[in-house]
């Protein structure tokens, strides 16, 4: 009994620490913006505020800009999704295919992953300006000069174009393991029966691969529904709003015009509407998992 | 009693974390504080090891010097990022833990709203001939409600440059101060210079309407110069001022320029400084950054445009960051003795040797041989002093910035319909004003 308590005191004293520091920065802010967002609190005069109930709920629902934010979010998403998770998916094969100078291209593609947002930002502006390599190069055949990231048609995907090329090599990577772990055996097999490379890739590869598959779906989508830094670096929202998102507006609302209230309406509309994502896409694939799990114990 | 030894450790690591309670700085504790003296914090938005900061820390050297016995002015340097975060988000979070030092640096446009929300107080009484040293644009953007707030540690100005050299081969004269070229003559100029400009790859303007503070501070003299404004007097309404029928043409002006191809529509950079601009509206700075970057261009500076109406008021860009008493001080008149040092004649020359801002006093202006000898720095101050017009005076400003470039856009570059997109940013401002027009 002694010892039991005297253990229990040395794990706590391990977690203690960990433990009042999450709470100190993450769990009473969390709190806190919970409470704040019934509130209309005013980060330059705290003393007057009051409690609002839901008063900023109707708000924000009511206010164009933030559905517009919204909306442009999702677009994002959309986009960003199948291009960072099948272009990893295709670099992944290509490496494990290449047996020279492997290395070079796994680090190659890996660099954009360990830049700072930021600065790869900065570079595809270069790039992406009216006077940039993409457009001397579109030039060169005889297309005339895109706006990409100045153009409100063109921004959002621009943006996320380049976003998809900087993240990608973190999934590869994941992709890779996920490729070298594949008995080999499997692919013998499917030779001594002939099967062509395609159904070797549809009937081998993808399904060993689905597990994976899933964690760089939903790893993506929350990534791309947090972005800002992108879109404040190169376009400031614009032009037209047309690359402004809900993390942009939450920001602006809250630093720059003071509305801490508002803004913490708006994170935690954000939160629940990201948490309700993530539970669908759990709930999606428990449910094939069990499925085979089922089709196996049939087999059996 | 786990939980009691628990719940106590943690609140201790939350007290150190916090830093508890507050600190009053005993005499010699810092060096150069003496017994006797009163203390006063001053917070500044730089780093120390920059120029800026540098001149900074010197200026409170030299205060505590000059009011050695009387007061110690203690100098923290709190970083600003690009986006202007940092050092404002330390200023909104001591607002709510009352940790506000006795004089805090202020972006001129924020005045307002610092003021309005009792963050600032009025500086004590100052002479006529103390305010006389100043710039009439420094005393009007630190001034509120009839009382003065914050001294300008700096001012500011933008410039119509001009390529000398592209002029004179386009055969366009440039008029003198207190003359400027109006919309239409622009416009004409423009149009003759459209062709030549098309030869060497470029447009005749390079302007572009970017996001942040740069738009308003560049182009609401089109407003004002039209007789129009942003903002009521009281700053408290925008409907039918923002969105009046004479900000709709001055907008439509601006549309007009990019759908007659005297400026890209997209931002490409440095076109004035290759040379394939023959104007440009930009900072003071460009001044500085031609002359030691392409000195290959011959650069001039022309009055600022004025609207066909222009009835002579003042109407071009000011205003920088100022230095205020918090309402926290206890101390007002040393608050303001402090001040008044670091917005004088002698931090104003510090600052201008390190970093070539603008400086605020006239004093320094007559002692700066730059403003006599160079013509475009010359022209800057003349402009600024004679014309220059504070950005509006609201406690909404940030709304009213965000909401005049993002009209501008839309009806310049992407053609959206101009009154419904004003109207537009009337209600988005007026969702901000809500909060100060109940009371």
């Amino acid at each position: 009994m002694k010892k039991k308590t005297s253990t229990s005191i040395l794990g706590m004293a391990f977690f203690g620490p960990a433990l009042v520091l999450l709470t100190v920065f993450l769990f009473l802010p969390m709190l806190l913006t919970l409470v704040f967002s019934f509130t209309d609190y005013f980060a330059l005069n705290p003393d007057l505020t009051h409690f609002t109930g839901l008063g900023n709920y109707i708000k924000i629902f009511k206010d164009e800009l933030f559905l517009k934010a919204f909306i442009n979010t999702v677009k994002f998403v959309l986009i960003i999704v199948p291009l960072q998770g099948l272009g990893a998916l295709g670099l992944a094969l290509l490496i494990n295919k290449v047996t020279y100078c492997k290395k070079y291209f796994k680090v190659a593609f890996f660099i954009p992953v360990v830049m700072s947002l930021a600065v790869v930002s900065t570079l595809w502006m270069q790039i992406y300006s009216p006077e940039g390599i993409l457009n001397t190069m579109l030039g060169q055949i005889g297309i005339s000069p895109q706006p990409f990231i100045y153009g409100a048609n063109q921004a959002l995907p621009s943006i996320a174009i380049m976003s998809a090329w900087q993240g990608m090599g973190y999934q590869m990577i994941i992709f890779l393991g996920g490729l070298q772990a594949i008995n080999p055996g499997l692919y013998e097999a499917a030779e001594m029966d002939h099967a062509s490379g395609w159904k070797k890739f549809k009937d081998i590869t993808l399904p060993e691969l689905k597990p994976l598959c899933v964690f760089v779906f939903i790893t993506i989508t929350i990534g791309a529904f947090r972005m800002i830094v992108q879109p404040m670096v190169m376009t400031g929202g614009g032009p037209s709003h047309s690359t402004y998102t809900i993390v942009y507006d939450i920001y602006e609302t809250g630093t720059v015009n003071w509305e801490i209230g508002l803004a913490s309406t708006m994170a935690i509309v954000f939160v629940i509407f990201v948490v309700i994502l993530t539970i669908i896409q759990t709930f999606l694939t428990r449910d094939k998992e069990e499925k085979n799990v089922n089709k196996k114990a049939k087999r059996r | 009693m786990k939980r009691t030894v628990l719940i106590a450790i943690a609140l201790a690591v939350i007290a150190a974390l916090s830093g508890c309670g507050q600190k009053t700085v005993q005499p010699g504790v810092i060096a150069g504080f003496d017994q006797g003296e009163e203390y006063l914090k001053i917070w500044v938005h730089s780093i120390e090891d920059t120029p800026e900061g540098q001149a900074y820390r010197e200026a409170v050297d030299n205060f505590n010097d000059k009011y050695n016995g009387r007061y110690f002015a203690d100098i923290e340097f709190i970083p600003r990022n690009d986006s202007g975060g940092g050092y404002s988000d330390k200023v909104n979070a001591s607002v709510m833990s009352g940790d506000l030092p006795d004089v805090i640096t202020v972006d001129g446009p924020n005045i307002s709203a610092y003021a309005a929300n009792g963050i600032i107080q009025p500086l004590s009484e100052l002479t006529e001939e103390e305010k006389g040293v100043y710039l009439d644009s420094i005393i009007e953007q630190g001034t509120v409600g009839g009382e003065l707030y914050a001294l300008g540690a700096m001012e500011s100005s933008v410039g119509l440059y001009y390529n000398k050299d592209i002029l004179a081969e386009a055969g366009i004269d440039v008029p003198g101060a207190g003359n400027p070229w109006t919309l239409s003559e622009f416009k004409e100029i423009l149009e003759k210079l459209k062709p030549v400009m098309k030869k060497k790859g470029g447009y005749p303007l390079d302007m572009t309407f970017p996001t942040g503070e740069a738009s308003i501070y560049y182009y609401a003299p089109f407003i004002w110069s039209n007789g129009g404004d942003l903002v009521s007097e009281d700053g408290l309404k925008v409907d039918g001022i923002f969105n009046s029928e004479k900000n709709t043409e001055t907008m439509l002006y601006f549309k007009s320029l990019a759908d007659n191809e005297y400026m890209s529509r997209t931002p490409i950079e440095k076109l004035f400084e290759s040379g394939r601009a023959a104007f440009k509206f930009d900072g003071a700075w460009e001044v500085n950054n031609v002359y030691e970057s392409y000195p290959d261009i011959k650069l001039g500076v022309a009055p600022y445009v004025v609207s066909d109406d222009w009835d002579g008021g003042r109407y071009t860009p000011t205003g920088s960051w100022a230095y205020a008493a918090t309402s926290k001080t206890e101390n007002i008149e040393g608050a303001t003795e402090l001040v008044k040092w670091m917005s004088g004649t002698d931090s104003g020359l510090l600052i201008y040797e390190k970093t070539k801002n603008l400086p605020s006093t006239y004093a320094c202006y007559e002692r700066i041989s730059d403003f006599k000898e160079d013509e475009n720095y010359k022209a800057l101050y003349e402009q600024l002093r004679d014309y220059g017009h504070p950005r509006p005076k609201t406690p909404v400003y940030p709304q009213v910035s965000t909401s005049f470039q993002q009209t501008l856009e839309n009806i310049a570059i992407s053609g959206m319909d101009a009154k419904s997109e004003m109207d537009k940013s009337v209600e988005r401002i007026n969702a901000k004003l809500e909060r100060y027009n109940r009371e």
